[in-house]
């Protein structure tokens, strides 16, 4: 998790930018977010409707600012 | 991390997450506020790419790469009280959430110098759309850190008197839950706000 | 009743009712006035009308919200009142000052009144509302520090539960906040942004706390669901209801000559406050669904589980309509502020005090459990008659509202306010014959309280 976050920001450090860049900081996000639901929130854990709470949260805002990011390029 | 798997057999599955399920449906809703500002600056952004890319670059990104390192430690943290606790040793446990709660002490004094560094500036919430975004949202968050410190205070202080043990540490687990999401919330604002562009 | 001292409930919960009954025949004047437009001119013009319509409004929920704390504090503090005296004195100087407050309004115009009341020395009169003399002001602050002196004084000294604390904590915040009524800058913007902080941050901040605590000490009474369930529900509630509630004040800042900002912030935040009331509708029917027996006052059951549906639908669902900033442009001051005004207090507030009213007053009038099978059919009947009359108001107010937003901001050419309150003058008529019906519940709901009292009471109904 660490090793991701360095990535996230040596990319912010270099100034990279473009959408594939963001969409690809974007994804690792989801990821940290999903291994701090699975593992440390203990949802890994759980069976039914309350396992999928976070990850639904990170997919929803994920796909919006997918959406809005792709738009803002087109 | 499997220590959280510890309480119940190997293979079973729990049908309610960890922590009074209480603080789960507050959870909930507090997602719900980070998500429609999360979505409501992109959309914003798609208006003003240019002012966003602009600002965004004034930013301070050490000063945010400290943050997000110190709150995944801190959450890594209160995971280690959280089994510490699950065995029964309140002791270690309160010594795992000292330690979460120095590194939200950290959060908050690295985030007050960034805040500092922009009023000394001159910048407030009317300045433009971005820094209106970044400062509401992160205030927003701010004060969950705040709030957040507080319940694992209030633990730490339950747990020293001996007040948890291994059958009863639903409390515990509580406070772990809202500090988790906590560190959920800044892991996507982290790049949203300060890097991607 | 357990406690000798719960008594005192009584007469607050009998001039709420009596308030609520002049409110209502204001508001047909009023409603009547709308489209006949010299009804009772000049005796009783509109400003006049509509000022009585909506503080006696206030007033009453005042007093069912005082009389809701004096029955159930001491049931929930197991111990009785700390004084029964003070809280009939403050009852009498409270209701004399309503009355003398009411009878200002009708009989002398509004610029004397404030003149005979010596606004001028400490001017807080003239905004919607907060209209009331200064020194009517005053009394209220008097009287409602006597009455939290009162009651917190009976939790101290007794059992701390979250329903008195919650009581409590939305009674000092009801008091503290209508202190900004006495702050009235000669700057518009500042006069308004704080006159919000009464406004808003009662009904949608520290009123919502009464509620969550009401609704709560009624449904463990009506239930037997164990208590420590319901004062969770309790607190997820109300912490949920003060988030959106305090930064949701951002929705009347739009167009006021605020910052920018609290378009986003208003926007955002206001758009969660369906959530609590949401998840109070959920709460209700969850708590009535375990339900540990069932109580033979179904007539209160009833208001309970309908305060959470009508709270729900006109406070969150009909205040989200406009409360977005891009909406609300468009929406501002129309018929959809009316129709979002009159199902959310009916549903919320009106409701509520109904509830704590009809669960109560059975006891307070020395019933065991509940009043007679007959009494409580009645009561059931005005509930819908009333219910459903407010439900049709909404809706007539909303059609108006849509169409006014239409012709007179929507349109390529936008025509003039008045000639658009001729064109939905249909609907005000519609209005006003739901509003005739809203007063036939009343009059059923009082009878209620006079038909059916030398019947035995009702029994349980075994459960299907």
């Amino acid at each position: 998790m660490v090793a991701l976050t360095l990535v996230t920001y040596s990319i912010g450090r270099l100034g990279l930018s473009g959408l594939d860049i963001a969409l690809g900081v974007l994804l690792l996000a989801l990821i940290k977010g999903h291994l701090i639901g699975a593992y440390f929130m203990g949802l890994n854990r759980v069976q039914g409707f309350w396992r999928w709470p976070v990850t639904i949260w990170l997919l929803l805002p994920g796909l919006l600012i997918t959406i809005a990011f792709v738009l803002a390029e087109g | 991390m499997t220590a959280l798997t510890q309480t119940n057999p190997a293979g079973q599955l729990n049908r309610y997450p960890p922590g009074d399920l209480a603080i789960w449906i507050f959870i909930l809703a507090e997602l719900a506020v980070f998500a429609i500002f999360f979505a409501t600056y992109a959309f914003t952004r798609m208006n003003n790419v240019e002012l966003f890319n602009q600002f965004q670059q004034h930013l301070d990104r050490d000063a945010a790469l400290i943050n997000t390192l110190a709150l995944i430690t801190s959450s890594y943290f209160v995971v280690r009280a959280v089994a510490a606790i699950r065995e029964g040793a309140s002791q270690i446990c309160v010594r795992w959430l000292l330690a979460a709660l120095g590194m939200g002490v950290l959060f908050l004094a690295v985030k007050s110098a960034e805040y500092g560094h922009h009023f000394s500036a001159g910048i407030n919430l009317s300045t433009n759309s971005f820094y209106m975004f970044y400062l509401s949202l992160t205030f927003f968050h701010f004060m969950h850190v705040i709030m957040g410190m507080v319940i694992l205070a209030a633990v730490a202080l339950k747990a020293r008197r001996g007040g948890y043990s291994i059958e009863d540490h639903t409390g515990v687990e509580t406070g772990a839950s809202y500090w988790h999401m906590v560190d959920l919330v800044w892991l996507i604002l982290f790049p949203l706000v300060y890097v991607m562009h | 009743m357990q406690y000798q001292s719960q008594a005192v409930a009584k007469p607050y919960f009998i001039a709420a009712i009596g308030l609520f009954v002049l409110q209502i025949l204001f508001g047909l004047i009023m409603g009547l006035q709308y489209v006949v437009g010299d009804f009772l001119f000049p005796e009783i013009p509109f400003n006049v009308a509509r000022m009585v319509h909506t503080n006696a409004l206030i007033i009453w929920l005042l007093m069912g919200f005082m009389g809701a704390a004096y029955y159930l504090v001491p049931e929930e503090s197991e111990t009785e009142l700390f004084s029964p005296r003070l809280a009939l004195v403050t009852f009498w100087v409270f209701l004399a000052a309503a009355v003398l407050t009411v009878a200002g309004y009708l009989l002398v115009p509004y610029a004397t009144l404030a003149e005979l009341t010596g606004n001028h020395l400490l001017p807080t009169m003239g905004r919607e509302f907060l209209e009331q003399p200064t020194i009517t002001k005053i009394g209220i602050v008097v009287v409602a520090l006597a009455f939290i002196f009162n009651v917190g004084m009976t939790v101290l000294k007794g059992r701390k539960t979250a329903i008195n604390l919650v009581l409590l904590l939305g009674l000092v915040g009801l008091a503290v906040l209508f202190l900004f009524s006495f702050y009235n800058p000669t700057n518009l913007v500042l006069d308004k942004y704080y006159w919000w902080w009464v406004v808003h941050l009662w009904v949608e901040g520290v009123w919502e706390l009464i509620l969550g605590a009401i609704l709560a000490f009624v449904l463990i009474k009506v239930t037997g669901v164990d208590r420590e369930v319901i004062e969770k529900w309790l607190y997820i509630i109300i912490a949920m209801a003060l988030i959106s509630g305090i930064i949701g004040t951002g929705h009347h800042y739009f167009w006021i000559g605020v910052p920018e900002y609290w378009q986003w912030w208003g926007s955002i935040f206001s758009a969660l406050e369906p959530l609590p009331f949401f998840m109070m509708t959920v709460f209700a029917f969850n708590m009535v669904n375990r339900r540990r027996r069932n109580h033979p006052n179904r007539a209160a059951v009833l208001w309970a589980l309908g305060t959470a549906v009508m709270a729900f639908l006109g406070a969150g669902v009909w205040g989200f309509l406009h409360t977005l900033s891009p909406v609300n442009y468009y929406t501002h001051g129309t018929q959809i502020t009316a129709a979002h005004g009159h199902m959310s207090f009916y549903g919320a507030y009106v409701m509520i005090v109904l509830t704590i009213i009809s669960y109560a007053m059975p006891l307070l009038r020395g019933r065991k459990v509940a009043a007679s099978n007959k009494s409580q059919v009645l009561e059931m009947w005005s509930f819908w008659l009333m219910t459903v009359a407010m439900v049709f108001i909404t809706f007539f107010l909303t059609a108006a509202g849509i169409l006014q937003v239409h012709m007179q901001r929507v349109m390529d050419k936008p025509l003039p306010f008045m000639y658009v309150q001729d064109q939905i003058a249909l609907f005000y008529w519609l209005r006003e014959g739901a509003g005739l019906v809203f007063l036939i519940g009343l009059i059923v709901y009082i009878a209620s309280f006079f038909i059916g009292n030398n019947e035995p009471e009702a029994e349980v109904v075994p459960s299907t």
